[in-house]
């Protein structure tokens, strides 16, 4: 086996790798941020964030991504010291990491510049490493639109007109349209790990269609056939790994989510049906950093094991407090039937919602935040 | 599973129209058919979203009153919905419990009264593309008849089939003689009673209903009927929940004092179609609510089966349900 030391540089189609970094007092991963685009951007040992024009093609990159499609930039620096850098436009999350050298190794760049654009999924599908010591902002922000990857459309203020030409910073030889080129062919080329995604993504045109779907209060803007379930259009499509796949058939409730604040199973219905249907995940559950009592009440009464099972679970279980059920533990497991668990928690399962239930009854509070 | 052309119905003609065609499939709440398009038991060419006619036509999702007493319940109205009405669960306790009974919470959020009535059967041979099955390929075969059957039907077998009839819902609804609303490709309303929906495999295990190609449940009357607000349906099955009727017994009893003035008898999981048991009927109007008459209805309700191998504990599972079940409707 290779060692990390040596290895290729990830290519497009490739799972980006995951990796932790501080940023704002709290430790993030990469994967955390799945339903976005993301852009990784990995700079040579000269790169210097305290010259002007240096800034600048930072600033410009940022405008560009915020234009299209909310991402967000990683930043992380090949080497040397690092200081915070403030923006103009505030909507925009911008972690800006410490030197990290063996981020730089998982993703085989060494110590050469690269970017590499990330889809909401966590697939690499637009790649940059090597001799140009900067990429063109434009081409970045054309790979991330180009490539169909399903954006997340947040309000931001207009920052910057992607079309623009290079600025004072780049230089001809840096603004590489052929090489661009040369990157989407490979983006799109199925590569052997991951043949039946990139098929699936360079799906013939004929019944794909735009589907803007609802999730978590936010639009998700995807390109879909019509047979991708609402389970597969959620993890696959939009990178939002929360709602598990057990059966496929509505046989576990594994994959339950609310629609319309009802609790349904995502894996038997279609995504394209549920257009204009406001739809709740378990990533859309807490609020911020507080999650919601169940899922607390989950954690306080051992309602789970291995887990699998218990995004689906809590999502039903925070709906049927809304459903004309009675107070009695038989009723909740009635209630709760359409949830298995394989590794037996219910015990557990039924303290979490009685629990809930009582606090409810007690705060005379509603059940949802 | 193979892609099909998605078509979202804005109103009804239009959507008649459209699934009059060959190969089309109307998807409403789309927990069975899409259950069945991922097995390749379904590959329609086209699907047509009828959920969006109950937004331009409230009605066709509501649950209403009608003058004569009777019950209207609109075709794309969810499970959830009917199971929890007030006036459902007072003046018809069969049908919601026959709902409550069913699925999952989540499934009886997502399925429609349509297509519950709709649902095809569970026959594992069926849903087995691998194996021969006359329903899905005519003249492919029974694999059910010499295969594991355990779960088949009993009662309105042919020798070309033997898979049950799977939901709750209908059973209920043929009990009390409701009547199924229609509109079809030409523009016509029409109306029949449920027993006459489904029609048992005989030589033709394919075809499991009258309905013709883009016809579209509307509504479901419940009718007035004094016997409904003394009915139950009690529901046997291999776990307490969330599993399909072994055996089942949907019944309404109208007493006079322990005098049977009117009962009606619904059998589910035993048979190829929802089944109502006019012979069981027979013998329980005009007669004495006892174990006894029970009992002679109970036989008289399985006097025609045909047990297969694995099966015949049915027989005997479903006699037991019916006679519970009028225990504890008379009690
Ligand atoms: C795990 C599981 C367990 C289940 N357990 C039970 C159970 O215990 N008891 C029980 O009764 N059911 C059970 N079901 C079945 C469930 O109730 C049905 O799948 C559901 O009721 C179908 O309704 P739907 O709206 O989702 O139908 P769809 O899947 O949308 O449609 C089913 C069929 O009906 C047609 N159709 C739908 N609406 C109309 C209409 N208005 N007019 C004409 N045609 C129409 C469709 O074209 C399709 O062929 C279970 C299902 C699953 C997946
Ligand atoms: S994955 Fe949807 S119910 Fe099992
Ligand atoms: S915790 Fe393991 S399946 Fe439920």
């Amino acid at each position: 086996m290779r060692s990390l030391n040596d290895r290729e540089p990830i290519q497009p189609g490739d799972d980006a790798p995951d990796f932790a970094f501080a940023y704002g007092g709290a430790t993030h991963r990469l994967f955390d941020f799945r339903g976005s685009p993301v852009v990784l951007a990995f700079h040579g040992a000269e790169w210097d964030p305290a010259r002007a024009e240096h800034i600048e093609t930072y600033n410009k990159l940022i405008a560009s991504l915020g234009g299209v499609a909310g991402a967000r930039l990683l930043q992380i620096g090949g080497a040397g010291p690092w200081r915070d850098l403030s923006f103009t436009d505030a909507a925009l999350s911008l972690p800006v990491l410490a030197a990290d050298s063996a981020v730089a190794r998982q993703y085989g760049v060494g110590s050469e510049p690269a970017v590499f654009v990330i889809d909401a999924g966590g697939v690499v599908r637009w790649s940059q490493v090597g001799p140009m010591s900067l990429v063109s902002p434009t081409d970045v922000a054309r790979a991330i639109s180009v490539v169909a990857a399903p954006f997340v459309h947040e309000p931001t203020a207009s920052t910057g007109e992607p079309n623009e030409a290079p600025s004072a910073g780049w230089t001809r030889r840096d603004f590489v349209a052929t090489a661009l080129a040369a990157a989407f062919a490979l983006a799109l080329r199925p590569v052997e790990a991951h043949a039946e995604r990139a098929a699936r993504l360079a799906a013939p045109a004929s019944t794909v269609r735009p589907v803007t779907l609802t999730v978590n209060g936010r639009q998700l803007s995807l390109s879909l056939e019509p047979r991708v379930t609402l389970l597969d259009a959620l993890r696959e499509y939009a990178g939002l790994t929360g709602s598990k796949k057990g059966c496929d058939h509505g046989q576990c409730g594994a994959c339950t989510v609310h629609i319309d604040g009802r609790r349904e199973l995502s894996c038997l219905t279609f995504a394209v049906m549920q257009e204009g249907r406001r739809i709740t995940t378990i990533e859309g559950l807490a609020s911020g950093e507080q999650l919601h009592p169940m899922q607390q009440a989950f954690i306080t009464n051992d309602g789970f094991q291995c887990g699998y099972c218990t995004s689906g679970q809590v999502m039903s279980a925070v709906a049927v407090l809304d459903e004309p059920w009675g107070p009695t533990d038989d009723d909740v497991r009635e209630a709760m039937s359409g949830n298995i668990c394989r590794c037996g928690a219910y015990p557990g399962i039924v303290a979490a919602v009685q629990e809930v239930r009582r606090a409810q009854a007690t705060n005379g509070g509603g059940n949802r935040q | 599973m193979i892609d099909f052309e998605y078509i979202r119905a804005t109103d009804l003609a239009s959507a008649v129209g459209a699934g009059a065609a060959a190969s089309t499939r109307f998807v409403a709440g789309g927990t069975n058919l899409i259950d069945l398009m991922k097995l390749d038991v379904e590959r329609p060419s086209h699907v047509i979203d009828i959920n969006d006619l109950a937004r331009r036509d409230p009605s066709l999702a509501a649950i209403s009153e009608l003058p004569d007493g009777g019950i209207r319940v609109g075709g794309l109205a969810r499970m959830r919905d009917v199971a929890w009405d007030a006036r459902v669960r007072e003046r018809y306790p069969v049908v919601s419990q026959s709902l409550l009974l069913a699925a999952s919470g989540q499934l009886r959020n997502m399925a429609t009264i349509g297509g519950n009535v709709l649902q095809r059967t569970r026959c594992p041979y069926f849903r087995d593309t691998a194996m021969p099955c006359n329903k899905r390929e005519p003249g492919s075969g029974c694999s059910a008849i010499h295969g594991i059957n355990r779960t088949e039907a009993v009662l309105g077998t042919s020798e070309r089939c033997i898979a049950t009839y799977p939901g709750d819902l209908a059973v209920a609804l043929v009990a009390l003689g409701a009547t199924v609303h229609v509109h079809s490709p030409n523009g016509q309303e029409r109306a029949l009673p449920i027993a006459n929906l489904h029609v048992v495999p005989g030589a033709h295990p394919e075809v499991e209903t009258v309905l013709r190609p883009g016809e579209l449940i509307t509504a479901i009357d419940l009718p007035a009927l004094a016997a409904a607000r003394r009915s139950l349906y009690l529901k046997v099955r291999d776990r307490a929940s969330y599993a399909f009727a072994l055996a089942s017994a949907a019944v309404a009893v109208e007493l006079d004092g322990r005098n049977i003035r009117d009962a009606r008898v619904g059998l589910g999981g035993i048979a190829t179609k929802p089944w109502r048991s006019r012979e069981a009927e027979r013998l329980l109007v005009g007669k004495q609510a006892t174990e006894q008459t029970f009992r002679a209805a109970a036989d008289a309700a399985l006097a025609a089966a045909r047990p297969q191998r694995d099966n015949a504990f049915k027989v005997t599972l479903a006699k037991r349900t019916l006679i519970r079940a009028l225990t504890e409707v008379t009690a």
